[in-house]
């Protein structure tokens, strides 16, 4: 590249930061970060009040003997110091332990089985037992909720949905992992959009 | 990473406006179009469980790259397991041992040598160890892993040059309770039948087997006839609940060690109700008592008059109904086809044998044997066990061809065959392997070779093992192709080996089905082919001990190639020589016929033409059975013409109910048995190594019953101590459904020192086959502490 080229080039991206509405801008560090399998704990209230309540002790953090939890940093805007869990990269094993200790109330101090982290969603064009390729259960294996929150029809995998915890364990074992970095098996969140009623 | 000033602002320069943008940098594509199709795919056998699954590995620029089924192949129709897809991962990987390593002493650190010397060394010790202690103090302890021409010429190796029946393999706690049941029933060892009855069988009585996780392809052949005709009648008899049970119509659910008497009781409803097949029994049976004596089936009956089946459900512990077991024993006896299946559960038992032959009775008894979806197949657990071991003479007690050592006649065959003097095969059998071990402690063994398998981890009650193998006592060499616990613990050499398809042999699993897997890439620089050592090491062995009758056992391998045509001249040898006119005749099975079968080649094969058809798939009928016709005896349709029995008949047994060695008492309330999971084989030193089946279960746990459970404090991933009279583990439980009341649940593979489940398993054994009794042993469970994150552990 010569340098003229490379002088024009970084003129150009920077004006085009400068074209970018101030909205657009502001949006990037409000919006919540908990999409595909980055996870709020246990017991967490929905995204629309998170970050008000939760008042960044990191307590959930220190509990945590997996170290599943960790805390956000400042690119996540107005989310910086909130706990995430990044399921594919270490679960969670529902020891219930950061429920308890929780000062505030963001997470609520409930039952192992009553929480709702998010949802499993079995992708069944990446699935290798979906997709016939080979037999694996290895999702089944290691839900803590057997039989209950996945089952088995013919082998194959099937998401109860009002079962499922959300804990992320199968997203973490599944053996297949997409060139996106997606699992076969991911865990939705969509319990932390639900409206809170005031 | 070092970066000029400039390029360091390109980066970020262009970094910078794709993010503002929101742009992803595009995926190319066509690179991957490509890949697929220079890709090489040479067909062989799966390396681990004994189903024999028939894979290909793909390989690009002499790499491997993937695996997948083959689906002309008769065993798995083109399925494989996870664990089967993936155990190619290991061959590239970064702990594979490419040199030989030496330690004098066991407490020293292990250095780096050549080829040359480590065989120098192995052979010194071996012959010294001759020299001064006598034959019997050096030993092979190999591996139902291990190709068969490995064991093979182990063994000759072995018993005509260095003239010691010690020859075992891990085999002895795998099957050998399977091949004490089916020599006392039918005369003959291994299955009658095969897989192909599965998609014929109206009824599948499966028992002490975790298919769904030991066997999943074999699992999904029953899953596939059960989930296509709902009215065949699944059964499972297990004291735990298990995924097999899931595709169960009935689950019998007894006390650990209850099973002779529920298999009695069967009997019992099926004597009494006149549910037998009285022409069949007339004709090919006869009975037999406990200790061998000639009855009848009048004597049977009273025998059985005993295990009635409200007796028998008490004895049981009361979760199965004397209902229930008659309508078992009715559904067995009257199915169009009925198949058992069972595996550890009956045979790593104190009653191994006996239980085999009960299965083996109700057999015999209902004529449900020898016709189309009907055999009493016992599924093997490793890939070659069969193949190598039990036929290729892997066993103190046998020689090639189902011969024994005992019988003079025998030996002198395979003496002929092998061209040695006659006598020079000792007419005492070996020492088995608790008994090998055992003389390790006692520091009677002075040399001993460790082929393809783990004894550390693997031995019941090992930290009394252990401790002898530990000792500069015995000089102990291992062929592996990673560390293992043994390496670490017992070796003072280790010779690195080349991997499956980097070397050619021959795999026979569990339905007599004989399977060729050609070399398709190099081992890493450094690794060989372990016939390739056995050579080099014999030629030295020769030298030192100055015996020719040495020499004489290798002259027929010197000079060949070690890739192909060396184990291909193994295996002619064996398979021409000493198969010849053997219920195991493999003549047919030769190199070219198995190179050209998707699958493989079920013995008796006598000539290659009708290997060609695959090979026999019901022994002992006319007509399908070359053997049974040539050895006819009269002219009735079935002809058993196993060596064991000279009546030519079926042998039902009277077998009763016997306790195991431990029960639990007071101070050791609970039962504790072993088993396997899915994602790992063995000692996990392989499926370990594949990071996407070490994610899947990183480490053991222990599964308790949610009663039991409750009653002591024990909630999902507290860390519990099992504890037995021999050793202590501590494991993260899981409460589930699965074991009954009063028995807790652990999987072997883990080799962390706290998770290594056998130092709490009993060494008690069957006194017929020697197989120890791993499944049921008396411990005590306790919580110590809440969840903990655990690492899983790889030597």
């Amino acid at each position: 590249m010569k340098r003229r080229e490379f002088v024009k080039g970084v003129a150009g991206s920077l004006s085009a930061t400068f074209l970018l509405p101030a909205a657009a801008r502001a949006l990037s560090l409000i919006k919540s970060p908990v999409r595909t399998n980055r996870l709020r704990p246990p017991g967490a209230v929905p995204e629309e009040i998170f970050a008000g309540k939760c008042i960044r002790c990191g307590r959930c953090v220190e509990v945590c003997p997996y170290r599943s939890i960790s805390l956000l940093d400042i690119r996540a805007g107005v989310y910086a110091g909130t706990p995430i869990i990044a399921a594919e990269e270490i679960p969670c094993y529902l020891c219930m332990k950061c429920v308890e200790v929780c000062p505030t109330g963001t997470l609520l101090k409930i039952r192992q089985e009553e929480t709702r982290m998010g949802i499993a969603i079995v992708n069944r064009h990446l699935c290798y037992t979906w997709q016939s390729f080979t037999i694996c259960r290895t999702c089944f294996d290691v839900c803590p909720y057997k039989e209950q929150a996945i089952t088995l029809d013919q082998l194959r995998p099937i998401i109860v949905e009002d079962r499922c915890v959300g804990c992320g364990l199968c997203t973490h074992a599944c053996p297949v992992t997409a060139e996106d970095g997606q699992k076969a098996i991911n865990i939705e969140p969509i319990h932390a959009w639900e409206r809170v009623r005031w | 990473m070092v970066q000029s000033r400039r390029e360091f602002l390109k980066r970020t320069a262009a970094l910078s406006a794709a993010s503002y943008v929101g742009m992803t940098l595009p995926f190319r594509e066509e690179g991957l179009a490509r890949a697929a199709d220079d890709t090489v795919w040479h067909r062989g056998s799966c390396r681990l469980c004994g189903v024999g699954c028939r894979v290909e590995l793909g390989v690009k620029d002499s790499k491997p790259v993937a695996l997948r089924g083959v689906p002309k192949s008769r065993t798995n129709y083109g399925y494989v397991c996870m664990k089967g897809m993936l155990f190619w991962k290991v061959m590239n990987h970064a702990e594979r041992l490419t040199t030989p390593l030496y330690r004098a002493q066991k407490s020293d650190k292990f250095k780096a040598i050549s080829w040359d010397e480590a065989l120098d060394i192995a052979a010194g010790k071996f012959a010294s160890a001759v020299k001064e202690h006598g034959n019997d103090s050096v030993a092979y302890y190999g591996s139902g892993q291990a190709l068969t021409e490995e064991t093979y010429f182990f063994q000759k190796i072995f018993r005509g040059g260095l003239q010691t029946n010690n020859v075992e393999g891990n085999p002895r706690l795998c099957m050998a309770s399977a091949v004490g049941g089916y020599l006392t029933s039918f005369g003959a060892d291994e299955p009658i039948g095969g897989y192909a009855d599965i998609e014929k069988a109206d009824c599948m009585f499966i028992i002490g087997s975790n298919m769904a996780e030991a066997h999943p392809v074999i699992f999904r052949r029953v899953m596939r006839r059960k989930l296509d005709n709902p009215e065949v009648t699944i059964i499972n008899a297990d004291p735990r609940i298990s995924l097999t049970s899931r595709i169960a119509d009935i689950h019998l659910q007894f006390k650990p060690g209850t099973d002779l008497a529920l298999l009695n009781a069967m009997a019992h409803v099926i004597v009494k109700e006149k549910l037998y097949d009285k022409k069949f029994i007339d004709d090919y049976t006869t009975f037999k008592t406990g200790k061998g004596d000639l009855a009848d089936l009048a004597q049977y009956e009273i025998f059985l008059a005993d295990y009635t089946p409200e007796q028998a459900a008490k004895t049981m512990g009361g979760k199965v109904t004397a209902d229930q077991i008659r309508e078992v024993a009715r559904r067995f006896a009257t199915s169009k086809g009925t198949m058992s299946f069972w595996t550890m559960g009956l045979n790593q038992r104190k009653q191994g044998v006996w239980a085999n032959n009960l299965v083996h009775n109700l057999h015999i008894l209902t004529g449900q044997l020898l016709k189309e979806g009907a055999d009493s197949l016992s599924l093997t657990g490793q890939p070659n066990a069969c193949g190598g071991v039990r036929e290729g003479g892997g066993l103190c007690h046998i020689l090639p061809g189902h011969r024994l050592v005992a019988k003079e006649p025998l030996r002198n065959q395979v003496e002929e065959a092998w061209g040695i003097p006659k006598g020079r095969i000792p007419p005492k059998p070996g020492y088995h392997t608790m008994a090998m071990f055992t003389a390790v402690n006692e520091k009677k063994i002075k040399a001993m070779w460790i082929n393809c398998t783990s004894p550390v981890q693997s031995l019941p009650n090992c930290n009394l093992y252990n401790e002898g193998m530990a000792r500069d006592d015995t000089f102990i060499v291992c062929t592996d192709i990673f560390p293992t616990l043994t390496t670490e613990l017992a070796a003072n050499l280790v010779l690195p080996t080349a991997f499956h398809f980097e070397k050619t042999g021959v795999y026979g699993c569990t339905e007599r089905r004989s399977q060729l897997t050609r070399k398709a890439i190099d081992p890493p620089k450094g690794a060989k082919p372990e016939v390739w050592i056995i050579r080099e090491w014999g030629r030295k062995l020769a030298e030192k001990l100055n015996d020719p009758v040495i020499t004489q056992c290798i002259k027929p391998f010197e000079g060949l190639e070690e890739g192909y045509e060396l184990p291909k001249a193994i295996w002619d040898e064996y398979s021409q020589k000493l198969t010849k006119g053997r219920d195991n005749d493999l003549r047919g099975a030769t190199y070219e016929v198995l190179e050209q079968m998707y699958d493989g080649v079920q013995w008796p094969a006598p000539t290659e033409e009708y290997a060609l058809t695959g090979g026999t798939v019901k022994k002992f009928v006319r007509g399908m059975d070359p053997m049974a016709d040539s050895h006819a005896k009269d002219d009735r349709p079935y002809q058993f013409y196993g060596p064991a029995h000279p009546d030519q008949k079926l042998w039902i047994w009277m077998r009763p109910q016997a306790d195991p060695e431990e029960i639990p008492d007071a101070e050791y309330p609970f039962y504790l048995s072993t088993g396997r999971i899915i994602d790992h084989w063995h000692t996990m030193s392989m499926t370990g190594r594949v990071k996407e089946l070490l994610r899947a279960n990183p480490y053991a746990y222990i599964e308790v019953n949610p009663v039991d459970a409750g009653r002591m404090g024990i909630k999902p991933g507290d860390m519990v101590e099992v504890t037995s009279r021999r050793g202590t583990n501590v494991l993260p439980a899981k409460v589930y459904e699965g074991p009954i009341e009063g028995m807790v649940f652990v999987y072997w593979h883990d080799q962390h020192p706290d998770r290594m489940i056998n130092k709490v398993t009993k060494d008690a054994y069957d006194p017929g086959s020697k197989e120890p009794e791993f499944k049921i042993c008396a411990c005590k469970v306790q919580k110590v502490s809440g969840p903990k994150a655990l690492k899983p552990y790889i030597v």
